[in-house]
């Protein structure tokens, strides 16, 4: 089947615009050190995608280097996106700065596709926004189509006739087959855009160049030859569909809600009927091939308040198990404190579940030995703990980069996902040596250090100390003497930043009655930053 | 559950139902669920928010399979009743003193989900073992130079027989620990020994 008459929408460097740069001055959005997109002035000083950073500044020194923002692209094309959804109300967003739209019911209406093209041309450029736009039979063919476009020009969109894309596709490069595809940032789409780059060097490397060659390969042999990724590109390249765009006509609600009468007091009956609902919702989601992320439970009593909270779902949890989240939340709203206005009383008269954030449903595999899996009766034992205490209170410990013992660890709330921004394994001259100290207080306590005649020990800025150590006082408690100490070990960090900067010098210190001390001088004032026992 | 070789001539592993009680919040408490962690077991550390992570992985515990929950407030009794349904090990220290019900509580739980719950810090009733450090030495530090090693510790396990009194390297010098036997203090690189303590 050929592909459905297809709009796109394509906004040109659609990184380097969604961080605000200005199209006439040179600039890139840079990721992982290579160049992932540029302005076009910087494109006529030598810059080009893929390019080493480096290499792009020898270039052009003047360039202007941001740093890649998937989350602010993501928002400000969704501006985009609305703007189009006035004309052709399917928009999908393929990736940020490229989204496509079905074309045959906008071009029935509006009186021709060449008329729905300048409308959408019209209201993205109000939004001063640079666009292309193309049609064709199928979303590759379209953004290609786009493509074509005179960057700049007040063009007025390229129209591939109906029947004529395989032919309009013919002479392009098979280089050009990942031009609408899904921005490459999960493990499954980085793997699909490799497998694509693969591909492509193997139809060169085999005398294929064009679009045109390939697709007189025929399909049979492409599919036994080079795969599954393989035959969905050939049918691209013949001007077919891979697959219907994903659209879901708006306002669609999926959620299921239940009306109780008379209202119910008791949680057995109300987790009995979120388990049917849970049921209802889950098949209307299957039956689209969709799943949801999270799972809203929304509760409403006879007085009239509305209360609900968001459970991650991930399309992971049985129908059992979502019905268990909403006994433990009824738990915990009854459960309140004495006398606190927001704990539920009365009988409930609504109960709801509302699926939230939903993406399509790409099935999920196991691991052979389930090594990754959390397990099951721990999962739900965390998820009971944070209701009670709020999200942040169960953490796991992740090792991350530092000098201090403090900063070696971060907590990670339970079901986060939280990389540390410092490595652990890289070189930290100046940490501390081994053994780690096992009592690591959250903030450094306070402490007093005095020499023999009672005064307090100070470090100066050559990193001499006044006298040795004699006396140390920790907090509130009485003085213990030293009993063995070294030191000091200065540390200069973030020098190069006014707010983080500090100079500070660390001890270790022994005491007698059995116990050893991490101190740290900070501007004369001697704190305990970790005790080894 | 197992526990580390070092520990075993103290006690030869922990009981699942057992409560052992613990003086010090650092390195004996996490020495002592370090062998468990090592062979699978999930542990959870409740109101220990100085618990020493570093220490922990350095001693022998899984990170991957430590659960932290710093502040219980007061509702402590409840969720560490809820994580020893789950975990195996339950490392607690109580807010405060807690009441005579609540350890009973708390040890009958554990009996019942076959879960261990070490109490550090507090005296427990309930507990069928108590360990404590009765002597400890730092090694490594000199007057202005060098840095710690190691700590020899004297640890007396008291549970239903006779006391038995074990010496350790708690953390020894790659940070696990290891007996500390006559043998091992001459083995020892030479160290500067500098305090001694009861």
């Amino acid at each position: 089947m050929s592909g459905a008459r297809t709009l796109v929408v394509w906004c040109p460097d659609w990184p380097v615009v969604a961080v605000g740069a200005d199209a006439g001055t040179p600039a890139a959005v840079v990721s992982g050190g290579r160049v992932v997109a540029c302005t076009a002035a910087a494109r006529n000083a030598g810059v080009r995608r893929g390019q080493r950073l480096r290499d792009a500044q020898r270039h052009c020194p003047a360039l202007d280097v941001h740093a890649e923002d998937p989350q602010g692209e993501a928002r400000r094309f969704e501006q985009v996106a609305a703007a189009v959804e006035v004309f052709c109300p399917r928009v999908e967003v393929v990736r940020p700065g490229l989204c496509a739209v079905p074309a045959r019911g906008p071009s029935r209406y509006f009186g021709g596709e060449q008329v729905v093209v300048d409308l959408v041309r019209d209201a993205v450029a109000a939004l001063g926004v640079d666009c292309a736009v193309g049609v064709a039979d199928g979303v590759f063919a379209a953004a290609l189509a786009a493509r074509q476009e005179p960057a700049g020009a007040a063009g007025a969109g390229v129209v591939v006739p109906p029947g004529a894309t395989a032919g309009f596709l013919a002479p392009h490069p098979v280089s050009t087959l990942g031009v609408a595809q899904v921005r490459p940032e999960t493990a499954a789409t980085r793997a699909e855009a490799d497998a694509l780059v693969e591909l492509v060097g193997l139809l060169v490397r085999l005398g294929i160049r064009t679009l045109g060659e390939f697709a007189a390969l025929p399909a049979g042999d492409v599919l036994t030859r080079f795969g599954t990724a393989a035959a969905a590109a050939h049918r691209l390249a013949g001007g077919l569909e891979p697959r219907p765009p994903a659209t879901r006509p708006p306002g669609e609600d999926l959620g299921a809600s239940m009306t109780l009468d008379p209202p119910v007091e008791q949680s057995e009956p109300l987790v009995f009927a979120a388990k049917s609902l849970a049921d209802r919702l889950h098949s209307d989601l299957a039956a689209r091939g969709l799943a949801c992320v999270r799972v809203e439970v929304e509760v409403a009593t006879e007085d009239g308040r509305r209360r609900s909270r968001l459970w991650r779902h991930d399309g992971l949890l049985s129908s059992r198990a979502v019905a268990e989240r909403v006994r433990w939340q009824l738990d915990a709203w009854r459960t309140g404190e004495p006398g606190d206005p927001d704990a539920l009383v009365g009988g409930v008269v609504l109960l709801r579940l509302a699926p939230d954030q939903i993406v399509a449903d790409a099935g999920r595999q196991l691991a052979l030995w389930g090594q990754n899996m959390v397990d099951d009766r721990v999962e739900r034992a965390v998820t009971r703990v944070q209701t009670m205490l709020g999200h942040p209170a169960v953490t796991r410990p992740v090792l991350a980069g530092g000098r201090g013992p403090g900063e070696q660890v971060l907590r990670v709330p339970w079901g986060d996902r939280l990389e540390p921004r410092l490595p652990a394994d890289g070189p930290w001259p100046g940490r501390v040596p081994d053994p780690a100290p096992a009592v690591v207080p959250p903030s450094p306590l306070p402490a007093v250090v005095t020499d023999e005649s009672g005064r307090v020990v100070s470090v100066s800025g050559r990193s001499e100390v006044s006298s040795p150590p004699a006396w140390l006082t920790v907090a509130d408690g009485s003085p213990v003497a030293v009993t063995g100490w070294t030191g000091p070990w200065p540390t200069l960090e973030h020098w190069w930043d006014a707010v983080l900067a500090r100079r500070r010098a660390r001890f270790q210190l022994a005491t007698a009655d059995g116990r050893a001390w991490l101190l740290l001088v900070d501007r004369s004032r001697w704190l305990v930053e970790a005790a080894y026992d | 559950m197992p526990v580390l070789p070092a520990l075993r001539s103290l006690l030869p592993g922990l009981r699942r139902g057992q409560a052992v009680s613990v003086d010090e919040v650092g390195a004996l408490a996490t020495a002592l669920v370090a062998g468990a962690s090592e062979n699978g077991a999930w542990c959870a550390v409740v109101g220990l928010p100085e618990y020493g992570v570093l220490a922990a992985a350095r001693s022998g515990v899984s990170l991957d399979r430590l659960i932290l929950v710093d502040d219980p407030g007061e509702r402590w009794a409840e969720v560490v009743a809820i994580l020893l349904d789950a975990v195996e090990v339950v490392v607690l220290r109580p807010p405060a003193r807690p009441s005579v019900t609540e350890v009973r509580r708390l040890s009958a739980f554990a009996r019942r989900h076959g879960a261990v719950l070490v109490v550090a810090g507090v005296p427990w009733e309930g507990a069928q073992v108590r360990l404590r450090v009765v002597s400890s030495v730092w090694t490594g530090l000199g007057d202005g130079h060098g840095h710690l090693r190691s700590r020899r510790v004297r640890v007396v396990a008291e549970g239903k027989g006779r006391p038995r009194a074990e010496w350790l390297w708690l953390p020894g010098p790659d940070g696990a620990p290891t007996p500390a036997g006559l043998a091992t203090v001459d083995d020892h690189e030479p160290v500067v020994e500098l305090s001694v303590a009861g």
